[in-house]
């Protein structure tokens, strides 16, 4: 029992990383049907910028910001949120220029000429990974304490380590923060209304092309924050993480039903449960195969997802 | 079948008249003068001899000498042999993408199953279950494992991958778009996932009666892979040359590259070939006018299919090992942009998109890497990042010719002749093509359903 609740906690604690990057995926698609291939891959470089920023000189970061086991928690705090706002800011900034210049000019194309642009900026963002981190994996040391956090209640036996609290910290904010600005303010509502229909929402004065460039902004800023909590919780990151990554969080993004923010947070978190079972009670080896098996299935028995609505028709 | 005889009729020199000829006997404006055909048969019949002739001269006499002679290098046997099966597999998924418009971004998968076909049938692997088999072939009798001739592996191949085709296919088929490509790059990363892991199997159940009890049987080789494998089986020739090194594994791939144009071309102009070109262009209106859409779709994709599993299979024999380590996404991709490349719809792009992609992956990158490697090591390699190369070569192939090099002249005259775009122009859909600066119809050259895209659904909701 002790290990099954172990076990959904690190499900939890990935599954919230897979929702940032999931309603990255979920809110491009709801506002112009495409299939963010490079998504994954701008995840990626937030993470490989997370990790140059704060990796010492010695393994390979640039040092600036190097955050060390030992730094004060004020300190810490604060360093990790200027760190967090640099990912951010820089992949919204590429992400946006990804839509500008690939993804625009096709606006009015056959839908799958933007998708096939989607895979060759996946490739070359890839390779700009690769150029950045080199081939091999890049780790780094947590620079949280290990301890449990729990230990104090008296439970001994599950194991609640800071990281884990950080992830909850950083991502459920950031959920709410979306969830409120889609919801609630203006530009929300012009993202809504260009989702249902970009032609009437233009007429009725909804500047298209800009809401569609800031529905990107956000993608990549919630992506950026993603590669941040990557590098802080699971500690490492390498050029091919955006594809697995990516398809993880598609996978998480289809089970809720695309295009659904709260499908998108309750698939991700589904698909990280699915993921931490599979590695500890089958296979890691198979862990991939099954996240796939249940993209199959889910795509070929349910393709409205568990909360979407009637897509068939358009899938 | 009937044009494709009719074209040979045409044509002044039979068998190099009809490829000629088969280019040249398009309909509508296409249709060229007397002198250009002759012109364009006489050329054609010199690339196709220049083709034949060039891998035993290359083996003869250019081998070792070209390198610093010639401005660019010359491919050599393996990477000849690799063009042709990546044209096989180029042609294939230009069934699947080009003639029926579905994208497949797990094309790979075929492939892979192709492979360990070819592994499984012709090698010593299952000589561990006690299963030795062996049938014609350079294997004498009593030899381990199971052991058939590359023509056998080849359509036992092609039977195993177009049904797996079909099995995936007949579910997700009625998906559209983009959501298939992304069900077919499930599969494509399950496949081999599948060859990797099933390296040491345990199952044990109670099948009512029938107990079955398998432990830790290593059915495909797990990392390693499955080696030896059979080289192809050449009846006569093998007495005068080895299958494997040489330009004869170059001819028997020309060999197999034209069953697959002539299975390709004939499909296109079948009856088949032209509900898929109804299918791509409009799903709705095909199914309307009768076209049994899920079968046609169905068999676009098996067929596909069934070349991948050929080219599988002859890859794996001509390296004479299998590995699930050949078979990544990026293979998928490579093959999608030798289409895309190429000419999406048609069988000659597929072909060109090919040998231009393997030359430039195989030979020419890796040549111009030792170049700068001997003059500047420091200096990025650019063998090392080819996919960058193919992914701005994508980005701006569809931004600035999405029809591709050499676009398919019978989808380009379909459109302009029967005036799709500009009764699309009449009624008044003007922007539809707004921001592409290339001709229309190349539009449609590329999208599954591009014209229903257009309609209005109350699902998408944030």
């Amino acid at each position: 029992m002790d290990q099954i609740i172990q076990t959904l906690i690190i499900g939890l604690a990935n599954g919230l990383i897979y929702a940032l990057v999931a309603l990255g995926y979920t809110l491009v698609y709801g506002i112009i049907e495409l299939i963010n291939f490079a998504h994954g891959d701008v995840f990626m470089l937030g993470s490989m910028l997370a990790y140059v920023l704060i990796a010492p000189p010695s393994s390979g970061g640039w040092g600036i910001f190097s955050i060390e086991a030992g730094t004060p928690l004020p300190q810490l705090i604060v360093q990790i949120l200027i760190v967090l706002a640099i990912c951010m800011v820089s992949m919204s900034t590429l992400n946006w220029f990804i839509e500008r210049v690939a993804y625009r000019p096709l606006r009015h194309a056959p839908k799958l000429a933007p998708l096939i642009t989607a895979i060759g900026v996946s490739f070359i963002l890839q390779n700009v990974g690769l150029i950045l981190g080199g081939a091999y994996q890049r780790t780094v040391d947590s620079v949280f304490p290990t301890d449990n956090l729990l230990a104090p209640l008296g439970i001994t036996n599950i194991v609640l380590t800071a990281s884990q609290v950080f992830v909850a910290v950083v991502t459920i904010p950031l959920l709410v923060a979306l969830s409120w600005f889609v919801g609630k303010t203006r530009q929300g509502r012009a993202m809504r209304a260009t989702a249902q229909d970009p032609d009437t929402a233009g007429l009725m004065g909804v500047d298209v092309n800009r809401t569609i460039a800031i529905t990107f902004v956000i993608g990549g800023a919630l992506a950026g924050a993603a590669g941040l909590v990557q590098i802080l919780y699971n500690n490492y990151t390498v050029y091919t993480l955006g594809f697995r990554f990516g398809l993880n969080s598609f996978t998480a993004a289809v089970l809720g039903g695309i295009g659904n923010l709260q499908g998108a947070v309750l698939g991700a978190l589904v698909i990280g449960e699915i993921n931490a079972i599979s590695d500890r009670y089958i296979s890691p080896n198979w862990t991939q195969a099954i996240v796939f098996g249940v993209l199959i299935a889910v795509l070929v028995f349910k393709p409205t997802g568990l909360l979407g609505q009637q897509l068939a028709d358009r899938a | 079948m009937s044009s494709a005889t009719k074209v040979i009729g045409t044509g002044p020199g039979a068998w190099f008249g009809f490829i000629g000829s088969t280019l040249a006997s398009y309909p509508g404006r296409y249709r060229a003068s007397y002198h250009r055909r002759r012109r364009r048969t006489i050329l054609l019949t010199l690339l196709v001899v220049g083709t034949l002739i060039y891998p035993i001269v290359h083996s003869v006499l250019l081998a070792g000498f070209s390198r610093n002679v010639l401005p660019l290098p010359l491919p050599d046997d393996t990477v000849m042999t690799f063009m042709t099966i990546f044209a096989i597999m180029s042609i294939g998924l230009n069934i699947v993408a080009g003639f029926a418009g579905l994208l497949d971004l797990g094309y790979v998968a075929f492939y892979a199953i192709g492979a360990y076909v070819a592994a499984f049938l012709a090698s010593p692997h299952f000589g561990q279950f006690g299963i030795n088999l062996v049938f014609l072939g350079h294997v004498g009798p009593g030899a381990v494992g199971i052991h058939l001739p590359f023509w056998i592996v080849a359509i036992v191949a092609i039977i195993v991958v177009a049904t797996f085709g079909a099995l995936l296919g007949a579910p997700t088929l009625r998906l559209r778009g983009d959501y298939l490509a992304i069900v077919t790059l499930g599969f494509g990363e399950i496949v081999p996932l599948f060859f990797k892991n099933l390296s040491s199997l345990t199952i044990s159940f109670a099948l009512g009666p029938l107990l079955i009890n398998v432990s830790n049987v290593n059915l495909t080789g797990g990392v390693q892979g499955i080696n030896p494998i059979d080289p192809p089986f050449l009846p006569i020739l093998d007495v005068l040359f080895d299958a494997r090194s040489g330009p004869l594994a170059v001819y028997l791939g020309m060999f197999l590259v034209t069953i697959a144009i002539v299975v390709a071309r004939n499909l296109d102009l079948s009856r088949m070939g032209r509900a898929w070109g109804a299918i791509r262009e409009d799903e709705t209106a095909a199914e309307m006018m009768g076209v049994n859409t899920v079968r046609t779709k169905l068999l676009a994709f098996a067929l596909g299919a069934s070349f991948a599993g050929v080219a599988g299979a002859f890859q794996a024999s001509y390296l004479g090992a299998t590995t699930s380590d050949f078979f990544d996404f990026s293979i998928s991709i490579l093959v999608l942009i030798m289409v895309i490349l190429g000419g999406i719809g048609n069988v000659w792009g597929a072909l060109a998109g090919a040998v231009m992609l393997v030359y430039v992956d195989k030979t020419l990158l890796p040549y111009v890497s030792q170049r700068i490697g001997d003059v500047a090591p420091t200096l990025p390699n650019p063998a090392q990042y080819n996919f960058l190369i193919y992914g701005v070569l994508l980005v701006v192939m569809m931004r600035f010719r999405p029809q591709g090099f050499l676009p398919s002249r019978q989808r380009e005259a379909e459109l302009s002749v029967h005036g799709l775009a500009d009764a699309d122009a009449q009624m008044g859909v003007v922007g539809e093509f707004d921001n592409v600066g290339v001709a229309p119809p190349g539009q449609d050259e590329t999208g599954a359903d591009s014209r229903s895209a257009e309609t209005p659904d109350e699902s998408r909701h944030l």
